[in-house]
């Protein structure tokens, strides 16, 4: 059985294939390139418009029944909005593929774009900004995005109140027609599938158009260290990040092996010196976060106020002290979990869709299972800590939501 | 897929669907007991007790315990509800046989007082983050609310009083009481040898000494009271709703569930079109929580505060709406396509395999295969759904919210 599939259509759109063995289920994701970084100044949260009204009727259906010939289907959707890309997607049974596809060649290529239902899109997307009050945890992670990354890479994908409520219909419509660029999107497919008919109903239904160039990004530097929102909570919320190579860097698996020494798991030392030590918190963790032009490796911990300036510096003395010195032991448990856990992502095709995707786009490729647990393999504690040395963490983004400030460097 | 069943001495059920073409292997015990197990003086000691377990044996360390569990590169974890605590991990199959033998000799932990009071600061953190979720808050709140006298409204977590106040030795009797082999069921889906599951059963757990466990699973038929609290730090107004259902035995399990999909399916259900689309909330979901002897629909909305009247005025005529009319066959149809997806989806995980397999043997004492599921709920008609709304007036409901001042 072949590994991946991949066509690319006349007008330069690329279509991805992963089919899976002993699945009924297939999954599909289209990256469109109008993501939260994409956007023009000014229309911070249009791509959350955007990925809700595109829904709100297309072709000869309206909303009600879009929304009825879709559930019909007994499909599950779900639309992200990342920094580079709105990704309709969505896991159905395999037999009711092509008629889903259908259904979103409207979507993509035809929405209806009807100025009542803007206004209704626009309200959801400001109550969802308004509604991260109450959610303390989501908000820190999304400030600490907006923080870290070097403008427009970290702009919240929710948008502020103040872009949202000047955009307009004719606007967000203007940004839609731009930036659902076909020539520029990636479909990916996994699961059970016939790829020479995707292939044929793909440039039946998307294949039209010319091939355009993607407008580049300009990227700006950023300054900003810590901030602080208060919020008379229960604990303090915690969101901390420092760079690290992006996912196409020749020392992208040291560093992953390094975030797994840090966190991977509960022998990791962030929960053993942290919780199992200290019992300072219940979450804590840390993870890599890799987009196409930035990556970071991000840490939250949620802690009572009277704990939350112990819980930062064991965690930045946790990351400061992981270049002096890791373990043969440490590195292997690393590596076996960051390899099952591929292992088990690879049973649900939701995953892969997204995952081959994403690959794709970051990397012009898409990594095989085969290639990415050779290159696990080849990691070991000198690769890990000679990239470590090299990389040293330097600086810190903090955010904090709660009653209490923390200090960021208290000993100077 | 081939269903596997053996009964060891003491009582300790062995259940495992084997699948030779899956990637990887599901393992879990699953112990029948929870917060409706507790009383008021030990409050959160069954969630607190899921905690401890990772601490060790008399032969294990913690930290030993953790590296074992990451040299195999396992998922792993545990959860507490109201009546089940289950202990599982998914792995590749090699290393099924170390993950298994593992978990076992866990479920004979060590309870060490020094282990017990250091992660009494881990579960008041736990509680902490809770209160900070009000989602999660006023679903906690509404169940307490709801159930009134009957155990099913303990509160898995506890309060920060009831942890202080909690003993080492009242959670050593506490788990003498209710982790029996006969209470427990160990339960493997996925790629696995049955025979050698079944000997490290043996060998691990044989010893453990059956005991006679109780629950109290009297029916609960609702009330119907309201209450809603202020937080200042809040910017909106979160409702949780709940009223009576059908128990976890319940043929009629599945026509709730399709009802819970029709009236609050995330997409094109009755609240998403009357509430959600129409950006009077940002959220309206209705579920289907079946329990031991009774079962109950919770259902949330979230919206600004001042469009919390006209957000439960609407609920009141979605909910009036199917008492007075029914659901019509073409909602019915889209709910039974939703639903027997999502089954199909959900079982080509063997984690998501493991659930459903441990929770149906822990409930029905019965192997229910998937394509008896699918068949159960292809029968459900409109009629059966109008029986049950008759029967169980989801307009009659108990009303919790938390919203700002």
């Amino acid at each position: 059985m072949k590994k991946f599939d991949k066509h690319i259509l006349k007008n330069g759109m690329v279509v991805l294939g992963e089919p899976m063995e002993q699945v009924q289920s297939v999954a599909f994701d289209f990256f469109l390139p109008a993501g939260a970084a994409q956007l023009p100044n000014g229309c911070c949260g249009a791509s959350s418009i955007i990925a809700d009204w595109i829904f709100r009727g297309a072709g000869k259906n309206d909303s009600r029944q879009l929304s009825d010939a879709l559930d019909s289907l007994g499909l599950h959707r779900a639309t992200s909005v990342g920094s580079s890309h709105i990704i309709p997607g969505a896991i159905l049974l395999a037999d009711n593929l092509a008629k889903a596809i259908e259904l979103y060649a409207d979507v993509i290529c035809r929405p209806q774009l009807k100025k009542e239902q803007f206004e209704l899109s626009r309200q959801s997307a400001i109550d969802c900004v308004l509604a991260l009050d109450d959610d303390p945890r989501a908000k820190v992670m999304l400030k600490l995005r907006e923080q870290f990354y070097p403008d427009p890479l970290g702009r919240s994908t929710l948008g502020n109140v103040k872009d949202l409520n000047s955009l307009t219909a004719e606007k967000t419509g203007e940004i839609i027609k731009e930036k659902f660029e076909l020539s520029q999107t990636i479909f990916a497919v996994a699961g059970k599938y016939d790829f020479a008919e995707i292939c044929e109903q793909m440039e039946e239904l998307f294949g039209g158009g010319e091939i355009k160039q993607q407008k580049k990004i300009t990227i700006k530097p950023k300054q900003n260290k810590y901030t602080h929102i208060d919020n008379d909570g229960a604990q303090v919320h915690i969101g901390l990040m420092t760079k690290t190579v992006k996912p196409d860097d020749a020392d992208y698996y040291n560093a992953r092996i390094a975030v797994s020494v840090l966190s991977g798991s509960m022998s990791a030392r962030l929960f053993t010196e942290v919780r199992e030590k200290r019992g300072l918190c219940y979450a804590i963790g840390a993870k890599y976060h890799g987009l196409k032009d930035a990556a970071g490796i991000m840490c939250y911990a949620g802690t009572m106020p009277e704990k939350a300036q112990e819980t930062l510096d064991v965690i930045m003395n946790e990351f400061n002290r992981l270049s002096e010195g890791i373990s043969a032991e440490e590195i292997a448990r690393a590596k076996v979990g960051l390899k099952s856990a591929l292992i088990l992502q690879s049973e649900s095709s939701g995953s892969r869709a997204t995952a081959i995707g994403s690959d794709y786009y970051v990397l012009g490729k898409i990594r095989g299972l085969d290639e990415i647990k050779a290159e696990i393999e080849k990691v070991n504690v000198d690769s890990v800590l000679g990239f470590l040395r090299k990389n040293k963490f330097r600086e810190f983004s903090v955010v904090t939501i709660g009653p209490k400030k923390v200090k960021l460097y208290p000993s100077g | 897929m081939e269903f596997k069943k053996k009964i060891l001495d003491n009582g300790l059920v062995i259940v495992g669907e084997t699948n030779k073409a899956a990637k990887s292997a599901a393992v879990g015990f699953f112990v029948k007991t929870g917060s409706r197990d507790e009383t008021q003086e030990i409050s959160g000691v069954s969630h607190f007790l899921e905690h401890m377990l990772f601490k060790g044996t008399d032969k294990l360390s913690a930290a030993e315990v953790n590296e074992s569990f990451d040299k195999t590169g396992a998922q792993f974890n545990a959860f507490t509800s109201e009546e089940n605590t289950v202990f599982y991990a998914a792995v590749l199959p090699e290393y099924l046989e170390e993950i298994t033998r593992l978990w076992s000799q866990l479920m004979r932990p060590a309870l060490r007082d020094e282990d017990f009071n250091l992660e009494k600061n881990v579960i008041k953190e736990e509680i902490a983050m809770y209160k900070d979720m009000p989602s999660f808050d006023v679903m906690d709140r509404c169940r307490t609310l709801y159930f009134g006298e009957h155990p099913g409204g303990n509160s898995v977590l506890g309060s920060d009083e009831s942890i202080d106040d909690l003993t080492a030795e009242q959670m050593r009797k506490y788990f003498a009481s209710r982790y029996a082999p006969n209470n427990i069921t160990l339960c493997c889906a996925g790629n696995f040898e049955w025979d050698l599951l079944c000997s490290i059963a043996e060998e691990n757990c044989g010893y453990w000494k059956e005991r006679t466990v109780e629950r109290n699973v009297q029916n609960y038929g609702g009330i119907e009271k309201k209450q809603r609290i202020a937080k200042p730090n809040l910017s909106r107004e979160h409702i949780c709703l709940m009223s009576p259902a059908v128990a976890a035995t319940d043929q009629r399990r599945f026509a709730a569930s399709l009802l819970t999909s029709i009236i609050g399916d995330d997409t094109g259900s009755r609240f998403f079109w009357e509430l959600v689309d129409k950006a009077i909330a940002e959220t309206a979901s209705m579920q289907f929580g079946p329990m031991d002897g009774t079962g109950a629909f919770y259902s949330y909305i979230r919206c600004s505060k001042e469009n919390a009247a006209k957000a439960m005025a609407i609920v009141e005529d979605v909910f009036a709406g199917v008492a007075q009319k029914g659901v019509t066959k073409e909602e019915l149809e889209k709910a039974k396509n939703k639903i027997l997806s999502g089954l199909v989806i959900k079982n080509e995980v063997s984690m998501g395999r493991l659930v459903d397999l441990g929770f149906n043997w822990v409930y029905a004492k019965e192997y229910q295969p998937i394509e008896d599921d699918i068949k159960a709920v292809k029968v459900v008609t409109v009629d059966d759904i109008r029986a049950l709304i008759e029967q169980f007036k989801p307009a009659h409901f108990t009303q919790f919210a938390i919203g700002p001042q």
